[in-house]
């Protein structure tokens, strides 16, 4: 390995080249903020970095991502991004993970990662990959910026002992963001407008630099709890506050103490049973379609390709029926539900969600890792 | 301490162009004090606010009053914009 790259910042204090070339991280999302960051830690020689990102690059993009040029326009913004920062520092391990990171990152491999850092646009995305964070016990760095601040929020889910999360400071304008995403229980609404926020490469920049500063500087202990720094790039100013837990937080305060994860290896209801024998009901990772049925036809045939797949891979458009025409189905929900009745209407088959939450006893509860299989 | 009915503490926002001094219930809370500020100095309605009190170098959580979150009378509290990554208010999810 040739140490002499890395000559002018193996001095600074907790940044040796040995430690940080042993760091694994995930970074999720690839636009603005999330070039900045790659851009940070390839150049830091960060061991390895998965980048995860579902979308595709636009022309727009160019103007705050450093990494990605015309000819990558229409392309994968992660493997647009990843390819040209491998440019950088071939001793960087980099890899490109196209999809949706909720469905691509798996609990038991993000345990293993030293820090993921969350670089998206929304807040239902922060909210679920601090969930999952959370669950892993893997600290969580978040960043945000608009056409003048830069945010970088750490969040120490490693850590022994209660830790706010993303959700434990959110207002609840957040929720309503969130909720004007989708229609009556849970279902994508199928037409959205999309709200553009200006934004620049100089925030950008910003925000990548804090949030790599913070996610290095987490395992020399140099940031004990959760907190938040907020600068206004314009005018210099800065402020750096405590994020205390939310003891009645929606995202986390049903979920103290830690959840222990068991995996699942294959068979559901075998964990279910060996794990959290005396659960009455389990949380869903995901909203699950339970019924399906039209009003006016009542059961129909095409209730098949809907019943027991997430909610989240269809919009309201199926609540218009495919047989009468009208807007006449009843869809059925749900994201907690009964052992007895998860058995009993999936008992045959694997369960198309990550994990199931269940309660133990009190407060204990057990996180059954779906994913997690031999 | 018990904070008396009515206490004065100073607001600005993020950017500290504006303050101002505020007489407030020790029963209000962040959300509260968050929307007084919106209006006051009429801040974009649509966007996502966070209080929190740079005197003492905390945030507060939005329902919890300023007696709950430990607000003393003369600290200075900071309104902040919420942000994420960029793009989209309501967009696709990474």
């Amino acid at each position: 390995m040739d140490h002499e790259r890395y000559l002018r910042q193996q001095d600074v204090e907790g940044l040796g080249v040995e430690r940080l070339q042993s760091m694994h991280v995930s970074v999720v999302g690839a636009g603005a903020v999330g070039n900045e960051i790659v851009k940070n830690l390839v150049l830091m020689g960060v061991g390895q970095i998965d980048v995860h990102d579902f979308d595709r690059v636009e022309i727009h993009n160019l103007t705050r991502s450093v990494f990605l040029r015309e000819a990558d326009v229409g392309a994968s913004k992660a493997g647009a991004l990843v390819a040209r920062a491998a440019e950088v520092d071939p001793h960087v391990r980099l890899c490109a993970v196209e999809g949706d990171a909720w469905r691509t990152l798996r609990l038991a491999e993000l345990a293993r990662r030293d820090v993921l850092l969350c670089a998206v646009d929304n807040f239902e995305a922060r909210m679920r990959m601090s969930q999952l964070c959370m669950l892993a016990g893997v600290d969580m760095v978040n960043a945000g910026i608009d056409s003048r601040h830069a945010s970088v929020e750490v969040f120490r889910f490693s850590r022994p002992g209660p830790c706010a999360c993303v959700e434990c400071h959110l207002p609840d304008s957040a929720y309503r963001k969130v909720a004007e995403r989708y229609s009556c229980g849970w279902l994508r609404r199928a037409m959205l407008a999309e709200d553009r926020i200006a934004t620049t490469a100089l925030t950008a920049s910003v925000a990548g630099a804090l949030a790599v500063q913070a996610a290095l500087r987490i395992g020399g202990g140099e940031v004990p709890t959760s907190q938040r720094v907020l600068v206004d790039t314009r005018n210099g100013t800065g402020t750096a506050v405590a994020l205390r837990p939310n003891p009645e937080c929606p995202g986390c305060a049903a979920l103290w103490p830690r959840p222990r994860r068991v995996p699942a290896n294959g068979d559901w209801q075998a964990a279910l049973a060996a794990h959290a024998g005396g659960a009455e009901a389990v949380i869903l990772s995901d909203a699950l379609i339970f019924d399906y049925a039209c009003g006016e036809c009542g059961t129909v045939a095409h209730a098949a390709r809907h019943i027991g797949r997430r909610a989240d891979e269809f919009d309201d458009r199926i609540m218009r029926c495919e047989s009468c025409g009208q807007l006449a189905v009843r869809v059925d929900i749900r994201a907690e539900v009964g052992v007895d009745e998860l058995r009993e209407r999936f008992g045959g088959s694997p369960l198309p969600l990550k994990y199931l939450l269940a309660k133990v006893g009190e407060p204990d509860a057990v996180c059954i890792d779906l994913e997690d299989t031999p | 301490m018990t904070l008396p009915q009515e206490f004065k503490l100073s607001i600005r926002t993020a950017d500290q162009t504006r303050r101002s001094e505020l007489a407030v219930s020790p029963q209000q809370t962040g959300a509260e004090i968050i929307q007084s500020a919106v209006d006051h100095w009429v801040l974009p309605a649509d966007a996502d606010y966070t209080l929190v009190n740079v005197t003492q170098g905390r945030a507060l959580t939005p329902h919890a009053t300023l007696d709950q979150s430990g607000v003393r009378a003369g600290d200075e509290l900071e309104v902040q914009p919420v942000l994420v990554a960029g793009a989209r208010r309501c967009g696709a999810s990474a």
